[in-house]
This record gives structure tokens, sequence and C-alpha cells, in this order.
């Protein structure tokens, strides 16, 4: 017990270090706490929304095409064993005729549903009024919110604009809240099947909702399925698979902040190792008195143990309380990046237990090398003179290495279950880069202190002298303050250059594959006997309008996105860059039919080249065959990805898309200045939007800036730990030096020259680390560009980002360097040179 | 002729928490330029103190110190490091060099720290000349802990030497040197005073140090219990010194 007290008085006796240690692992575990927060506040999200969806159903089974799947299918799964119950149901969106005197509101998504079945597998609590009783009445249930927003009540008339002439429906009941819906924003019709089908003018289901007979197992009635249902192509999933889809959706998300959460911990571990070499060796003679009256090496490790847990539980504590804010910022900005709700339904004990001991482990980990070392100490060189032997510093860099695998190991341990190996191997690269850089900077510091001190000397030539004196004295220490400002800075750069090269791909993307400066869309696919696109194509200015219909098709059993256009007009406008196969002869092949055109990332994941032909499954046991005429670098974005381009005769002929739901228009090069307005007026008569291609790429940006800008801050979360560490090794230094700085000032040097010493030790410090820093950063940058499959010497610098960071860096550094300087302006000389 | 350096009543209280420590209690005493002053000593009888307030280093609680015709006791900061840096010159027991920089730099701080280019001609001229007087010669480029304990004394004392300052001031110089080293150091000291007239007060506690002054002022208890004049003398044994002292009581 009075090894433990000491310990305790050892930390109380150097209040600023203690502080400093404890904030920087409260920092490290606050990331990382964080991280584990927004993961299991993701899985429960998931979880709900999962919920909402399939209700208590086992399977569900989705059309693939527009028309939907058929009746007979319907009763082919009705009619399979193991199948309880089979709820069809038809999900659409379109938009409510507003009550008289009020504006038009957003689009709403009407699902139909067959009351008797929907019922058993979504329990629907009601707000209000009653519940749909049979599949074909004129009833609607809809939500508290719209209810709200819209201006309705039990027994409003409800008016459905459909495909003929609107549906005038009664609200009979009202549910809570935003409804169950996923996706609707709280924006949801509930109506009977029938009354739906009528609508929209339909005759099959959307999809088929299952639950499977007790005693029975879902992987059999999968099975059996499979075996039946050959009629036409179809999606089935579990909830489990709806699940995983979710969970991919945020997977990149979740496994850099999981890296960055991993990256503030091993700068927070730098600055604690730091931390517990210098009290060892300051105390070296404390430990030597202890060794020589009596304490056994295996006590002195105990000693130094403890104090360092005693830091780990301090820091872990803060750590938590750190966490739960930044979780908060974290997850509020995920919501808002991705729509996604991710409450956090009170705080998950196992992350914070998770993130407690993690921090805590951390702190030890690092503290056994300096344990170690002063077991080491023999009581008779300990009394002789504070020591710290070149050994140990070696000692010191190879306990690093440990502990940095260690961290990495916590890391891949802790890594989010969401993301699975998406991101591992990014994260293990740029962990392999920092190490590297880490490890080699103790090399780098002598040289570019020299020359990156060199303008100073011009200024303040002693003090840059002596501060890269001070550098040089404890190599290690300063490696490894070094090292925390490298990994901070060069995450801030990497990560920007990811973000921008990744701003400027969306953009070029958008611009290379859309044949217009406006896009119009449409909630519902148009017929092209509507008229929409002479209709458009009339607005003065305008110069081309061409349609293009978004679908789902399967290829080989898998879903992709696909889109129906027309070639002529991609040829007129110059869109596409083809890989693969002639341009000219490929567009025109799409307009005659039985032809396609891939983006090189789906021919490579297929194996497909111009000249292969793929088959689809089409229903009624008929195929479609399209030959590959050519592979594109980039194809007009889908739900999941790129989709796959097809002529609209192949389209709307054969596989059934009902018409476009996007039209680009091109506007002629005189066109007047209000085209962009009157081109908005005339598509909000059709019912649609028009928005400018800029507009999108604006919107693209923008998302990706505010995820990345989430990075950065946690990146600057490891600056700020890296300027905890500066501050640490620049008062140690000062404290180190007490009594060389009372020399100088009593031959003469001023408080202001001591002080500006120190400051100066900060900036070398500081120009090294963020020279260092920016390289390493754009190394980082480069090995996630190639690794996220888009590494090429075009990218241009992210100078500005550079410069934010080494601003950064810098100013860190000397921030950090206020209070040392501070130290060594008041070092009383009368007693700092007295003789001991 | 007028004292360079003058001491006049002064006093020195030391707060120790609820307790205080009376170092000096009323010293008056004065330097005339280019003597040899040897302030001597038990352990804690305020020599040390006494030196740090004649050079500047500290403040008298009561008292004044006159350095060359002005009262420095009640400087501010910036005069009193303006003071040190051109008119003192201190040697200290631990020889105190910047362990980083070499033998030739370390000398040259002093030019340094004022901003000035120690590599200019009439710098380097004084510097090379400390240097020889101190007997260096050749270890320009050394570090200190290339050097023996002696010539890292010898250093020290260049370096307070080179910005040719009014006084000397050397608290227990030899402190840490061999019988051997301590009297090359003292040889040293004496030459400076001998050839170029430097002001020298020096701090010690043995008599055969002493004996290199002009006069020795014995200091007890905070207060100049007597005053030896041993006067100018190229023999420095310390016999008369110390029968002087025997003499006294001492």
């Amino acid at each position: 017990m009075g090894l433990n007290r000491l310990a305790a008085r050892t930390l109380a006796a150097r209040p600023l270090r203690s502080l400093l240690t404890i904030l920087g692992v409260a920092l490290g575990v606050g990331v990382l706490s964080a991280s584990l927060t927004m993961g299991a506040g993701l899985e429960t999200a998931i979880g709900r929304t999962v919920g909402n969806a399939v209700g208590s159903a086992d399977l569900r089974v989705s059309s693939f095409l527009e028309r939907g799947l058929a009746d007979g299918t319907v009763d082919m799964i009705r009619g399979t064993d193991g199948v309880a119950v089979v709820a069809p149901s038809i999900e659409r969106q379109t938009f409510l005729a507003p009550i008289t005197g009020q504006p038009v509101k957003g689009a709403v998504t009407v699902v139909g549903v067959d009351p008797a079945s929907y019922a058993l597998l979504h329990p629907m609590e009601l707000a209000a009024g009653a519940p749909l009783r049979r599949s074909d009445e004129a009833s609607a249930i809809i939500t508290e919110d719209l209810a709200a927003s819209d201006g309705y009540v039990v027994g409003s008339e409800l008016t459905i604009q459909g495909v003929g002439a609107p549906a005038h429906l009664r609200v009979i009941g009202i549910v809570p809240g935003p409804g169950s819906i996923a996706g609707t924003a709280g924006r949801s019709v509930v109506i009977p099947i029938e009354a739906a089908r009528s609508v929209f003018g339909i005759g099959g289901v959307s999809r088929v909702d299952i639950a499977v007979a007790s005693g029975t197992s879902a992987a059999d009635v999968t099975q059996r399925l499979a075996d039946r249902l050959t009629a036409e192509p179809y999606i089935l999933a579990s909830p489990a698979d709806l699940a995983a889809g979710l969970r991919a959706s945020t997977a990149d998300f979740q496994a850099t902040t999981a890296l960055l959460a991993a990256i503030v911990l091993f700068v927070g571990s730098f600055l604690i190792i730091n931390t517990m070499s210098m009290t060892v060796g300051e105390r070296a003679r404390e430990v030597g008195l202890l060794r020589a009256a009596g304490a056994t090496r295996a006590q002195v490790v105990q000693f130094v143990l403890t104090g360092a847990a005693m830091l780990g539980i301090l820091g872990s504590v803060l750590g938590i309380a750190v966490g739960a804010g930044l979780g908060a910022v974290i997850i509020g900005s995920l919501r808002a990046l991705t729509g996604f709700s991710a409450d956090v339904d009170g705080v998950s004990v196992s992350s914070l237990v998770l993130a407690f001991i993690v921090g805590i482990a951390i702190t030890v980990a690092a503290a056994v090398e300096p344990a170690v070392r002063a077991a080491r100490i023999s009581p008779v060189e300990a009394l002789r003179a504070g020591l710290d032997l070149p050994s140990a510093r070696r000692g010191r860099f190879a306990w690093l290495a440990v502990v940095f695998v260690a961290v990495a190991i916590l890391a891949l341990l802790v890594w989010p279950r969401a993301s699975g190996t998406v991101g591992a191997d990014r994260a293990l690269a740029v962990y392999g880069v920092l190490l590297l850089a880490t490890l080699s900077s103790p090399f780098f510091l002598p040289s570019l202190a020299r020359i990156l001190g060199s303008p100073l000397t011009f200024v303040v030539r002693l003090e840059e002298r002596l501060a890269r004196g001070s550098l040089a004295r404890d190599r290690s220490r300063a490696a490894l303050t070094l090292g925390a400002l490298v990994v901070g800075v060069s995450m801030i750069v990497g990560l920007s250059w990811t973000a921008q090269a990744a701003r400027e791909r969306a953009s070029a993307w958008l611009i290379d594959v859309v044949p217009g400066d406006d896009v119009v869309t449409s909630i519902r696919p148009v017929d092209a006997a509507e008229g929409v696109r002479e209709s458009l194509a009339a607005v003065p200015g305008v110069a081309a309008v061409t349609p293009i219909g978004t679908f789902d098709l399967a290829v080989r059993g898998v879903r992709m996105d696909a889109a129906a256009v027309v070639g002529a007009d991609f040829l007129r406008d110059g869109r596409l860059t083809f890989v693969q196969g002639d341009r000219v002869a490929a567009l025109e092949a799409l307009d005659q039919g039985g032809s396609a055109i891939l983006p090189v990332a789906a021919a490579k994941r297929l194996g497909l080249g111009v000249g292969d032909t793929i088959t689809l499954a089409l229903g009624g046991g008929t195929t479609l065959e399209l030959t590959i005429d050519g592979v594109v670098e980039r194809s007009i974005p889908g739900g999941g990805g790129e989709a796959i381009l097809l002529g609209w005769p192949d389209a709307s002929g054969r596989i059934g898309v009902a018409g476009a739901d996007v039209f680009a228009v091109r506007f002629a090069p005189d066109a007047p200045r209000d085209s962009h307005v009157a081109l908005e007026t005339v598509a909000r008569s059709l019912a649609l939007e028009a928005v400018p291609l800029g507009r999108i790429q604006g919107a693209v940006t923008d998302a990706l800036g505010r995820v990345f800008g989430l990075f950065d801050a946690l990146a600057l979360v490891a600056v700020l730990v890296a300027g905890l560490g500066i501050l640490n090794t620049l008062a140690m230094g000062v404290l180190e030096r007490v009594r060389e700085i009372a020399l100088l000032r009593a031959i003469g040097m001023s408080r202001r020259q001591a002080s500006r010493m120190v400051v100066v030790e900060g900036l070398v410090l500081g120009l090294v680390g963020t020279a260092l820093g920016a390289v390493v950063g754009l190394a980082v940058g480069a090995v996630l560009l190639a690794l996220s499959g888009g590494f090429d010497t075009s990218i241009a610098l992210p100078w500005a980002s550079i410069l934010m960071a080494v601003g950064l860096g810098l100013a860190a550094s000397i921030v950090a360097s206020y209070y040392p300087s501070r130290l060594a302006s008041r070092v009383s000389i009368v007693r700092a040179l007295k003789v001991d | 002729m007028p004292a360079i350096l003058e001491a006049r009543d002064l006093t020195k209280r030391f707060e120790l928490g609820a307790t205080h420590v009376e170092a000096l209690r009323g010293v008056t005493l004065s330097v005339q330029s280019g003597e040899f002053v040897a302030l001597m000593g038990p352990s804690g009888s305020g020599k040390t103190t006494l030196l740090q307030l004649l050079g500047g280093l500290d403040r008298p609680t009561t008292g004044s110190v006159v350095f060359e015709g002005r009262d420095i006791s009640r400087l501010s900061d910036d005069e009193a490091t303006r003071l040190r840096r051109e008119r003192t010159g201190f040697v200290f027991q631990a020889f105190n060099l910047i362990p980083l920089l070499s033998v030739r730099e370390n000398i040259a701080l002093p030019f340094t720290i004022a901003g000035q280019d120690a590599n200019r001609g009439e710098f380097r001229e004084r510097i090379r000349d400390v240097i020889e007087l101190v007997e260096l010669t050749g270890k320009e480029r050394h570090r200190p802990d290339q050097l023996s304990q002696g010539e890292q004394q010898r250093v020290a004392v260049a370096r307070a030497l080179v910005t040719r300052p009014s006084v000397l001031l050397a608290d227990e110089p030899t402190g840490n040197l061999d019988y051997t080293t301590g009297g090359e150091l003292l040889d040293a000291l004496w030459r400076t005073c001998e050839s170029a007239a430097q002001t020298i007060v020096l701090v010690t506690h043995d008599a055969r140090a002493a004996a290199y002054a002009d006069r020795v002022l014995v200091i007890g208890d905070g207060r100049i219990k007597d005053e030896i004049d041993l006067g100018r003398r190229l023999d420095h044994s310390a016999a008369p010194l110390i029968a002087r002292l025997a003499q006294l009581g001492l």
C-alpha cells in the first residue's frame, strides 16, 4: 500500500504533466468511445429500421421489374410448403392533391396492402381512427406527421394523383409520429391493395412478405421458393440481408471513424510513453533510494505501473464524458448526411466499458517499458546523478513499436462489425505508413531541424542554436513528440486529399455522363406517349431533351442498376468516355436493341468485355440476350452503383420499363438567361422537378465535404493531443535545463530571450513535424486513393489543406510552447545556481 | 580613487514559509578599481548572498549596492540583465557550461546573447585573447565533456572575462577542483588582475584561495567580522593569512 500511495504522490507532485497525460488519454478514449457508441447506435437504428420494414416477416420477395410480381407468382408463393402468411404490397411515390387553398406539399409514399395479411406481420398501432378492413375500400391510414403538415384529420378526403383521374379516399386512421415505413420522412399513406392497383394502374405487386410456419426453417422455404419461382426475376431477402445492406451503406463511414479513433489513441500513447519515461528519468534518484532501502525490482515495476494505471483510470473516465459529447456530434452529422436516423437509445454500456478498458490498458502498456527501465536502475548509479541511459532510448523505440502493434490489434478487436473487411485493408495500410514514418522520424530530425530552422538563424540565432541543441539532447523524446505531430498533420492532409479527389471525381463523373445542363426528375416513370419530352423541348432556349429511365436488372442473379437511354442523344452530346468498343457503333447499336454498354467497374466485376453477351431473365420464362458493344469509364449513377446502359427498344419493349424518370435537358449556347426558370415552371406544371446539374454536383460535393469535414475534425483531435505532447516535452526540457537557463540569465540573457528560446524550440519541432506530416499525409492520401481504386497523377495536390494542416500544426506548437516559455522566463537565477 | 563597487548597510532576509532567515545583517564594504578582494567565511555565513547582491543577481531587502557610482539595488529586470551582460562577469562553483556548445561558443555566449556577431574582428580578437589568457589555445572546438574539470572552469573564467567586465565575481571557483588545478585557476585569475587591472571579488572558504587577494573580508553570521589587508604580493603563500585568522580566533 505504501508504494501505491507514493505513486499517487509522485503524480500529484507533477500536476501539469499528470494533467497532460490524463487529457491525452481522455481524448483518445473519447474518440474511441464515440466511435463505438456510434456503431452501437447504428446497430440499434438498423434493427429498428429493418423491424419497421418487414415486421415479423421471415422472408421478403421483391419484384425486379417495374410492373411488379404477377398474381401467379404470389399464388405460387402462397402454395409453397412451409409458408404460413403471405402479405403482398405495392409501393409507389406520388403527390396528394392539395386541400383547396394550400400549396402542393412534397411527394408521399403510398403503400397498398392487403389489410388481413398485412396486419398479421405489421401490427399497426393507431393514434386515432380505425384500421383498414377490406382490400378494396376507398380508405387510407396516414401518419401523424403527414396529418399535421398537410392538414388532414380522420374523416378528411385524400386525393391521390395516379395514372388516370385522381383517386379520392377517406382518411380513417392515423398512426403515431412518422409511422413505420422506412425512408419516407413521415410522409406515407397506407391504402388497400386493390385501391392502389386501380390508382396506379398496375396488376402486379411490389413485394411479398412471408412468415414461415412454425417448425419450418426459413432456409428450407428459401430453397423451395428458389425451385418454384422461375417465371420472373425477383429478389429474396431475409431481415438479416436487409440489415446487412443497410450496414454496408454506413460501413465506410464507420471504418474511417474507427481508424481515426485508433490513430488518436495511438498519438495519445506517444504522450503516455513520453510522460512515463520522463517521470522515471526524473525520479531515478527516488527509485534508486527505494532500491537502496530494499525495494525489489518487482516493487519498482509495480510503483511505476500503479502510477500509470491511476492516470489511465482518470483519463478514461474523463474520456467517456468527452466521448458522449463527440458521439452526439458524429451521430448528428451522420443523420444530416444520410438521413439515416441513428438515435442512441440510452448509452451503450458495453461500448463504454470497452473504451474504458482500452484506455487503461494502453496507458499501462505504454508504461511497461519505463517501469522495466526503472527496475533496472542500480541504486549506486541512481544516487550519483539523474540519468537517462542511451540504451534506454533505444528500448523506448522498440517499445513504441510494440505499443503500436498493440493498438493495431485492439483496433482490429473493436473494428466495427458493420464494415466487415471493408476499410480494414485501407486502415492497415495507413497504419503501416504511419508506423514507418514515426519510427524513421528520429533520423530526419537533426538534418530537417537544421534546414527548416535556418531561416530563424537570421532573426534569433542564439535561440535557434540552443533550441536545436536541446532537441538533439534527448532525441527519442523529441522524436516521440514529433511522431505525434506528424501523425496528426498527416491524417488531416491525407484525408483532405482523399476528400478533394472524391469531390473532383464526383463532379467530373456527372459532367462526363449526363448529356444536359439541367436534370428534370419525375417520381414515377413517364410514358413517352405523355408528351413530356416534347413539352420540355418547347421551352425557349432548350436545345435537346433526352429521356433516361432507371430500373433494376438481375445479371447472373445479382441486382444491378440499369438505365435506358437514347444512344443518338449521347452521341450528339459527346457524353461517355469509352474504354472499350467503338463509340459511334456502340451508341447506335443501343437504339437498335439487343445491345448494352457496361461501366468498366461492372465489366471487371463480371469479367465481361466487348463482344460478350449477357442473358437477362424476363417474365414468363423468356430471356433477353444483350451483346456488349462498349465499356465506358463512368456510367449514369444508380441507387447502388453505376448503371448498365440499354436502349429504349429493349427497356420498354422487352423488359417493361414504363417510361423515363429523368430527362436531361441541354440548353442552346445562346439560350436566354431565364431558360432555367422557364424550364422549372414548365416542369412543375408537369409534376416534375428541374435541377441544374451544378446544384446536383454541389449537393454531392457538399455531402462528401460534410463526411470528410467530420473526419478532419477527428484528425484535429490527434493534432490537439500532439500539442499536449509538445507542451509536455518543452516544459520537461525547461525543467531539466533550469540550471542552464539560469546561467544564461546570469551572463546577460534577458527573460524575453529565455522565453523566446523555448518558443523557437517549439517552432522548430512544429516546422519539422508539419513538414514531415505533410509528406507523410500525401503518402497516406496516395494509399487511400490507390486502395479506393483511383490514384493517378492527374489528381491535383491539396495545397489548401497542406497549408491549413501546416498552419494548424505550427499554431499548436507555438501555443503549446507558451507555458514552458513562461516557465523559462521565470527561472530564478539565484535558486537555480545554488550548488547542491 | 573612488570605489568601483560599494555596499551600504545591506540586509537580506529570506522568507521560508512561516520562518525567515537573515542572510545578511548590515554589510558595508567598498572595492577599488583593479583590486582583488576575497570574501571569506564558513558555510552559511552569507558570502554567496553578498556576492549575488553585488553582481545584481538578486536584490537586497534593505540597503544599496552602488556600482560605478550607480545604485543597482533597485534596477528593473531588464536593466539588471543589461548590467550583467555588459559590466559584470560571473564564475560559479559548478562550471555551468552549455554542454552542446563548443569551448569557443561557450566563451562567445555573452556576445551572442547581446545579438552581436562573435566572428567580427574585435570580438574575435577578444575571444582569442581570453582563450590565451586561460591557456586553452587549441581546444576551441572541444565540447565541455571533452575537457578536464580545471579546463572547464577556465572556460567559465574566459566567458566571464570576454566582455571586459568592470568586476569579475567568482563564487567558490575552485570548490570542485583538485589542489593542482585549483592553483592553476587562481593563478589565471591573479594574472588578469595583475596584467589587465581586472577588479575581482572572490567568494571562498579556502584560505589558500583567499591568499591570492589583496584584501580579505571575513564574513560570519551575515556581517563583516574582520578585514585583513594582505597587499599585492607575487608570493601567494597562505601562511600569513592563516596566521592572521588564527590570531582572530577564526
